[in-house]
C-alpha cells in the first residue's frame, strides 16, 4: 500500500510542477465554457424589424402581440425604408410588415402578415417562422392555450377558437433549466475527462521521454502497485482541479441537485474520473510521446464528450448513432449526471454507474497490460 | 539570397522528414481535421427535429392532415408514433422531448365545428428545446386551420425569402467548420515545428547557421503549410463527397484555403515561440477554436447577434475566413461587408500575421 501511495505522491508532485500539462488539460473545457456563454446570447432572440403601415386598431393588436413577444424578437419598430436598410446590413434577420388596409382586410377575413426573411440557414429562419406563426395564431385565437383538460373526475373547460384546436400542456417539471445551466454541467464533465485523460497520459509519456522509466523498472515495485499508484496520482490530479470547480458551481447555484441526489451526482463524477484516469494511463503507456499524447488526449476527450451527449442530446441523433453512443462510456456519465441534477428520481443512475465502472475497469485492465509491459 | 533560399528548401525538406518520422502525429492531425466536422454535425443534429411521441388515437383525414402539419412545422418535430404507455416511459427516460396526443374524437369534433383539446406533454428540462416546441405546436395549428379553410380565420402569414432555397443547418455549419479546421490543423503544425526546436534544444543550431535564421524558420513553416494543405484537402473532400456539399465557386474555395492555411501556420508558429512547449499547443488551439467558432458567424450571420458580439468577431481572421468560405460553397454573403472587403480583410490579416510572426521569431528564436 505504501508503494502505491509513494507512486501516487510522486506523480501528483510531478503534475503539480507541470503548469503546461495543467494548461493543456483545462484550456478545452474553458473554451467550451466560453462557447456556452456566447451561445446563450445568440440562441435566444432574433433581431426583427416591424413596419406598421396601418394605423387601425386591429393593426395595433397585432403589433402589440409582436412587441410583447420579447422571448422571440429583438424588435426594431421602424419605417419601410429603414427596415430595408437594416435587412441589407444584416442588422435584422427579417422584416415584418403590417400592410396598409390591414383592418379592412381583417374585416373581410383575408388579412396577411407579410414578412421578408433572410433564410441563410434554417436554424434561425425556422425560429422566426415559428414565432410569426404563433403571433398569427394569437390574433385569431387569443385564448389559445387557456383551455383546461378534465382530470381525475373533474370536468375540463374547452375555450372555442377559430382553429378548432387548443393545447393542453403538461410540464413534467415545475421549472425549466436554463440553456446555460443545462450546457454548463456537461462542460464540468469535460473538465473531469480532460484532466483525467491528459493527467494519466502525460505522466506516462514523461517517463518515456525523460528516461525515468528505467528507474521505475529497477525499483522494487510490483506491477499492480505501480499501475494503482499511477491511477491514484491521476485521480488526485483530476480531483485537485475538479473539486474547486464543483464547489464554485455549487456556490453559484449551477450545481443544485434535488434533495438526496448529491451522492449519485458525486458517484457519477467519481466514476467518470476513474474511467478518464484509466484511459489516460493507457494512452500514456501506448503513445509514449508528449506531442502525440497531448493531441490524442484532446481528440479522445472531444469524441467522448460529444458522442456521449455533452452539448448534444442523444435522442436527437440518428438511430445508428444512438446505437454507437451506447458504446461510449461518457454517455452513461452524462446521462447519470443529468438524471441526478435535473430529474426528481434517480431512474437509471445505478445502471449508469455500473456501466461506467465496467468501462473503467476494462480500460484499467488494458492499461495494466500495456503499462506493465513497458515497466518490465 | 541564393544561399538563403537553398537553406529554406533544405529546412523545409528536413521538417518534412521530421514529420515523416512522426507518423502518429501526422495521422492525429488528419483525424483532428475531420474531428471538428464531426463535432459540429453532432451539434447541428440537436438544432432541429425534436424527438416527439405521436399518440394517434384517430386516423381519419383531419387527423392525418394535422399530423402532416406537425411534420411540416419548420423542421420542429421528429414524430415517433407509439402508445401512451411507451411515450410515458420514454419521456421519463429522457428519450423524448414531448408527446402529442391526437384524441379519439378528433375528426368528428372538428368536422362538427367544436374545438378539440390536444394534450401535449413536455419534458421541460431545457428552456431552449421546449421554447422551440411551444412555438412549433401553434405553428402547426395555424397551418392546419389555413389548409382546411376554417371560417373565422382572418389572418395568415405570407413569407418572402431573400434566398430562393433553404439551406440545412449542417450544410451551413460544416462549411464554416472548414475555416476552424484550418485554424486548428495549421496552428498545431506551425506551433509544433517551433516548439520542437526549443524542446530538443536544436534552436541553438538554427541561430548558428551561416544564413539568416529567418530562412530556416520559413522553410519549416512552409513544410508545415504543405502538410496542413493536405489535411485540409482531406477535410474538404469529406465535405464534398461525404456530406454532399459541393462548392459553387471551387476557385474561391481553393483561394480561401490558400489564404487561411499559411496565415494560421504563422499564428501557430507565434504560439509555439511564445509557449516553447508542445504540451499545451493542441489544447490551446482546440480550446480557442470553440469560442472562435461561435463568435465568427459559424452558426448564423454574426451581425444578428448584436453590436458587441459582432465587434468581438472582428478580432480574429476567422470571421472573414468564414465569410469567404460560405460564399465559396453556398454563394451566401453572411456579413455586412462585401465579398471583396472580406477578401481584403483576409489579405490584411495574412500580412499582419506574417509581420507579427517575423517580429516574434526575431525576438524569441533569432536573438536569444
Amino acid at each position: 500500500m505504501s508503494a502505491v501511495l509513494t507512486v501516487a505522491r510522486l506523480d501528483l508532485a510531478v503534475w503539480r510542477r507541470s503548469p503546461w500539462a495543467i494548461l493543456a488539460a483545462v484550456i478545452p473545457p474553458i473554451g467550451m465554457f466560453v462557447l456556452v456563454k456566447v451561445l446563450t446570447l445568440s440562441v435566444t432572440v432574433q433581431p426583427v424589424a416591424l413596419v406598421i403601415q396601418d394605423p387601425g386598431p386591429q393593426a395595433q393588436v397585432v403589433s402589440h402581440f409582436i412587441e410583447n413577444d420579447t422571448d422571440s424578437y429583438q424588435l426594431f419598430v421602424t419605417s419601410m425604408k429603414r427596415a430595408q436598410q437594416l435587412l441589407d446590413k444584416q442588422r435584422v434577420a427579417a422584416v415584418i410588415v403590417i400592410p396598409k388596409g390591414f383592418d379592412a382586410a381583417v374585416a373581410s377575413g383575408h388579412a396577411v402578415l407579410d414578412y421578408t426573411l433572410n433564410n441563410t440557414d434554417i436554424d434561425f429562419a425556422d425560429d422566426i417562422r415559428r414565432s410569426i406563426d404563433r403571433t398569427v395564431a394569437e390574433f385569431d385565437a387569443p385564448q389559445l392555450g387557456s383551455s383546461v383538460e378534465g382530470r381525475a373526475g373533474a370536468r375540463g373547460l374547452v375555450v372555442p377558437n377559430a382553429y378548432r384546436l387548443d393545447i393542453a400542456e403538461h410540464d413534467l417539471r415545475t421549472t425549466d433549466v436554463s440553456f446555460e445551466t443545462y450546457q454548463t454541467l456537461p462542460v464540468l464533465l469535460l473538465l473531469v475527462l480532460s484532466t483525467g485523460v491528459l493527467g494519466g497520459a502525460l505522466l506516462g509519456s514523461r517517463d518515456h521521454e525523460r528516461g525515468t522509466i528505467v528507474f521505475l523498472r529497477q525499483a522494487p515495485l510490483a506491477r499492480t502497485a505501480f499501475v494503482a499508484g499511477r491511477l491514484l496520482g491521476a485521480l488526485l490530479a483530476t480531483a485537485a482541479i475538479t473539486v474547486p470547480a464543483v464547489a464554485y458551481l455549487t456556490v453559484k447555484g449551477v450545481v443544485h441537485p434535488p434533495p438526496g441526489h448529491w451522492p449519485a451526482f458525486l458517484g457519477v463524477l467519481g466514476a467518470t474520473a476513474f474511467f478518464a484516469a484509466a484511459l489516460g494511463v493507457l494512452l500514456g503507456a501506448a503513445l509514449r510521446r508528449s506531442t502525440t499524447v497531448a493531441l490524442a488526449g484532446v481528440i479522445v476527450a472531444s469524441y467522448l464528450f460529444f458522442l456521449g451527449g455533452g452539448f448534444t442530446t442523444i435522442a436527437f441523433l440518428p438511430r445508428w448513432l444512438q446505437h454507437v453512443s451506447r458504446l461510449v462510456p461518457t454517455r452513461y456519465g452524462i446521462d447519470g449526471m443529468r438524471q441526478a441534477l435535473f430529474y426528481t428520481d434517480l431512474h437509471g443512475v445505478q445502471t449508469d454507474l455500473l456501466v461506467l465502472g465496467g468501462f473503467a475497469l476494462g480500460t484499467l485492465a488494458a492499461g495494466v497490460a500495456v503499462l506493465g509491459r513497458s515497466v518490465r | 539570397v541564393a544561399d538563403g533560399l537553398r537553406a529554406l528548401r533544405a529546412s523545409a525538406r528536413a521538417e518534412l522528414e521530421q514529420l515523416r518520422h512522426s507518423r502518429v502525429l501526422v495521422a492525429l492531425v488528419f483525424v483532428e481535421a475531420i474531428t471538428f466536422l464531426v463535432l459540429v454535425s453532432l451539434f447541428g443534429l440537436t438544432g432541429s427535429r425534436a424527438p416527439t411521441a405521436l399518440i394517434q388515437l384517430d386516423h381519419g383525414p383531419l387527423a392525418r392532415s394535422f399530423v402532416e402539419q406537425l411534420e411540416q412545422a419548420h423542421h420542429s418535430f421528429s414524430l415517433r408514433p407509439m402508445s401512451a404507455a411507451q411515450a410515458k416511459q420514454q419521456l421519463a427516460q429522457g428519450k423524448l422531448v414531448a408527446s402529442i396526443t391526437i384524441p379519439r374524437n378528433f375528426g368528428s369534433a372538428i368536422s362538427s365545428g367544436r374545438t378539440v383539446l390536444l394534450p401535449v406533454t413536455v419534458d421541460n428540462v431545457n428552456a431552449d428545446l421546449d421554447g422551440d416546441l411551444r412555438e412549433a405546436v401553434p405553428s402547426a395549428i395555424t397551418r392546419f386551420g389555413e389548409v382546411n379553410h376554417f371560417p373565422g380565420i382572418r389572418l395568415r402569414p405570407v413569407e418572402h425569402d431573400l434566398i430562393d432555397h433553404d439551406t440545412g443547418y449542417i450544410p451551413y455549419l460544416i462549411v464554416s467548420a472548414l475555416a476552424l479546421t484550418a485554424f486548428v490543423v495549421a496552428g498545431i503544425l506551425g506551433a509544433v515545428a517551433i516548439t520542437r526546436e526549443f524542446e530538443r534544444r536544436t534552436v541553438t543550431q538554427l541561430r548558428l547557421a551561416p544564413v539568416h535564421t529567418g530562412y530556416l524558420v520559413a522553410g519549416k513553416l512552409l513544410a508545415a503549410t504543405v502538410v496542413s494543405v493536405l489535411a485540409m484537402a482531406f477535410a474538404v473532400g469529406l465535405v464534398v463527397f461525404g456530406y454532399g456539399v459541393a462548392p459553387r465557386h471551387p476557385a474561391a474555395t481553393l483561394g480561401a484555403i490558400a489564404l487561411c492555411v499559411p496565415m494560421f501556420t504563422c499564428l501557430g508558429a507565434c504560439a509555439g515561440a511564445l509557449l516553447r512547449h508542445t504540451l499545451p499547443v493542441a489544447g490551446l488551439f482546440f480550446g480557442l477554436a470553440l469560442p472562435l467558432y461561435i463568435d465568427s458567424g459559424a452558426l448564423e450571420p454574426l451581425r444578428f447577434d448584436g453590436d458587441k458580439i459582432w465587434a468581438i468577431g472582428h478580432s480574429s481572421p476567422v470571421y472573414s475566413a468564414i465569410a469567404v468560405i460560405e460564399w465559396a460553397f453556398h454563394g451566401f454573403v453572411v456579413t455586412p461587408e462585401s465579398l471583396g472587403q472580406n477578401v481584403l480583410q483576409l489579405c490584411a490579416w495574412s500580412l499582419a500575421c506574417a509581420l507579427v510572426t517575423a517580429a516574434v521569431m526575431q525576438r524569441r528564436v533569432v536573438q536569444r
